[in-house]
């Protein structure tokens, strides 16, 4: 009998928090806590897993709680580089959203959401200094490797750029550069264990000083959080995207200074010591994503 | 190139007839009403289900029945090269169209007339038979959905090798992929590429179908497990 009332009263709750859905924050925030009985400045449960996709050169799937998923790969190609930067490699970048992620996301529309947090990334990537472009030259002038990026979110649940971006660290971190040589002309051409040269082939192919993965600079590390009236929600979920919504996103690299700040309008303003606390809030964050990110490193196998 | 070594062991160790390791889980997609990831060897295949909805477009309801929609499509870094494709890959439209006809069979669609159920397939590691394991996945998803079924439909492709992977697919020989609805022991799908002899196709297709019915034993442990752990955490088992 008993169980049948708890359901009862949880399906209750259940309908308060789809018909009222804040009024049924604010009553959590008064106390100063969130549904999932999280308190207001703590980001979910975390966690990295390097090199998820073996048909990628670099790989890395981050989920944040239990449900936020990315995955995310990179995969290298060679090009030649552009005549004023001619020892420097490029980096493509390339967010998706399949209709798996979310119900939101309907096959033949293709998601706002997406692009902007493209554009995002490769901002902070390329502004942040993380990669050095000159490490993925192969030989000046001649040949480079451009890396493309694809993450695909798998499982949507708020806060979608602080995920893609720790996905895409991981996968840049554990990138392995395939063994290639270049032969007289310039041709750049895998190196395998068991390559045999031709008998008539005089050609010495010039190998190069092989760089086994990339050093990465100032990582950035980021936090996104919500503003309603006097509440900092740090890491939304998406039901918490959805009724407040305005957002801010920081983006600090591990010494603690700023890469990236980010608010899109929305109705709630931000007066200066707002953007202090969450600025105070994601130097919190960057010390827990930099042990995540070194745990992850340290399982890795090494070369 | 050897496809069977003198000591009869394809390139990655196995017998000829041999399946590959199969591994799958469901719910994995917090997001959608049934999710499954599939996986046949190196081939991993994630599938989520939404439905059954209110129709998007109301010219395409059908009154009698639900209609069932699939998409079909590859992650870019899933293959060994990196090819850019666009959104109207026609390669991926055929497959979309072939799994959504063979699911359609199998859902008891006139239980739910006027609505929507939409199947998602997004391949994450190529290696060959991703239409099988695309199917296979989309069965363990809508089975997660609740989505009533008359019977699980599993699919397995074959060739002169039983469930090739991609260096042997790439070999040129035939490739026969076949869709079964193992209870009611009836084929959905037959698809077949490359030329061969009638009475060789007789074994390729008994071989697909041993495959088949391999399929159908692990995914009814899988679904059974899963059974249990819901009724565990329901408090109905103890």
């Amino acid at each position: 009998m008993t169980s049948q009332a708890a359901l009862a009263g949880e399906i209750e709750v259940e309908a308060f928090r789809r018909l009222y859905p804040l009024q049924f924050y604010e009553r959590h925030l008064n106390d100063n806590v969130r549904p999932d009985a999280r308190p207001l400045g703590r980001a979910r449960a975390t966690s990295l897993a390097l090199g998820t996709v073996p048909t990628a050169d670099g790989s890395a799937m981050a989920k944040i709680g239990h449900t936020q998923t990315m995955l995310a790969g990179v995969k290298l190609e060679v090009m030649t580089p552009a005549t004023d930067a001619p020892d420097e490699g490029r980096i493509a970048v390339d967010f998706q959203m399949p209709p798996i992620c979310s119900p939101d996301v309907r096959p033949g529309r293709p998601v706002d959401t997406a692009a902007v947090i493209s554009e995002q990334l490769f901002s902070v990537l390329a502004s942040s200094g993380v990669i050095n472009l000159k490490e993925l030259s192969i030989s000046k002038g001649q040949a480079a490797w451009m890396a493309y990026l694809d993450i695909y979110c798998l499982d949507a649940d708020g806060a979608l750029f602080d995920a893609a971006l720790l996905a895409a660290i991981g996968a840049f971190a554990h990138l392995r550069f395939p063994a290639v040589s270049m032969t007289e002309e310039g041709k750049v051409i895998p190196l395998s264990g068991d390559t045999v040269l031709e008998d008539g082939n005089k050609e010495q192919p010039k190998v190069q000083e092989q760089r086994q993965q990339l050093t990465l600079g100032k990582i950035p590390f980021s936090l996104t959080c919500m503003l309603h009236k006097k509440y900092i929600l740090a890491d939304p979920t998406a039901e918490e995207e959805k009724i407040f919504q305005t957002t801010i996103t920081v983006v600090l690299d591990h010494s603690g200074r700023l890469v990236s700040f980010y608010k899109p309008g929305g109705s709630a303003l931000a007066s200066t010591s707002t953007i202090q606390d969450c600025m105070a809030l994601t130097r919190y964050r960057v010390k827990e994503l930099q042990k995540i990110l070194d745990e992850a490193l340290s399982e890795m196998e090494p070369v | 190139m050897e496809y069977i070594s003198p000591e009869g062991l394809r390139l990655d160790g196995r017998r000829p007839l041999e399946m590959r390791q199969l591994h799958a889980q469901l719910g994995v997609v917090d997001k959608a009403d049934g999710s499954a990831i599939f996986e046949m060897g190196n081939t991993k295949v994630i599938a989520a289900v939404y439905g059954p909805h209110e129709v998007q477009s109301k010219n395409q309801q059908l009154p009698d029945q639900a209609l069932v929609r699939c998409e079909y499509s590859m992650a870019n870094f899933s293959t060994g090269d990196r090819p850019r494709r666009s959104k109207g890959d026609r390669r991926a439209t055929e497959i979309s169209l072939v799994i959504r006809q063979t699911m359609e069979a199998a859902i008891l669609t006139h239980l739910m007339p006027r609505t929507q159920i939409d199947i998602f397939v997004q391949v994450l590691q190529a290696d060959g038979g991703t239409r099988a394991a695309c199917i296979n996945a989309a069965t363990l998803a809508i089975a997660d959905a609740g989505i009533p079924m008359c019977d699980l439909v599993t699919s397995c492709a074959a060739g002169y090798l039983n469930n090739m992977n991609y260096m042997e697919d790439s070999a040129g020989g035939p490739d026969v992929t076949v869709g079964l609805m193992t209870k009611m022991d009836k084929l959905t799908l037959l698809q077949m590429d490359s030329k061969l002899p009638m009475d060789i196709f007789e074994t390729v297709m008994q071989l697909a179908i041993e495959g088949c019915k391999a399929i159908v034993r692990y995914i009814q442990n899988i679904l059974l497990e899963n059974t249990k752990q819901l009724e565990y955490q329901r408090g109905l088992r103890s």
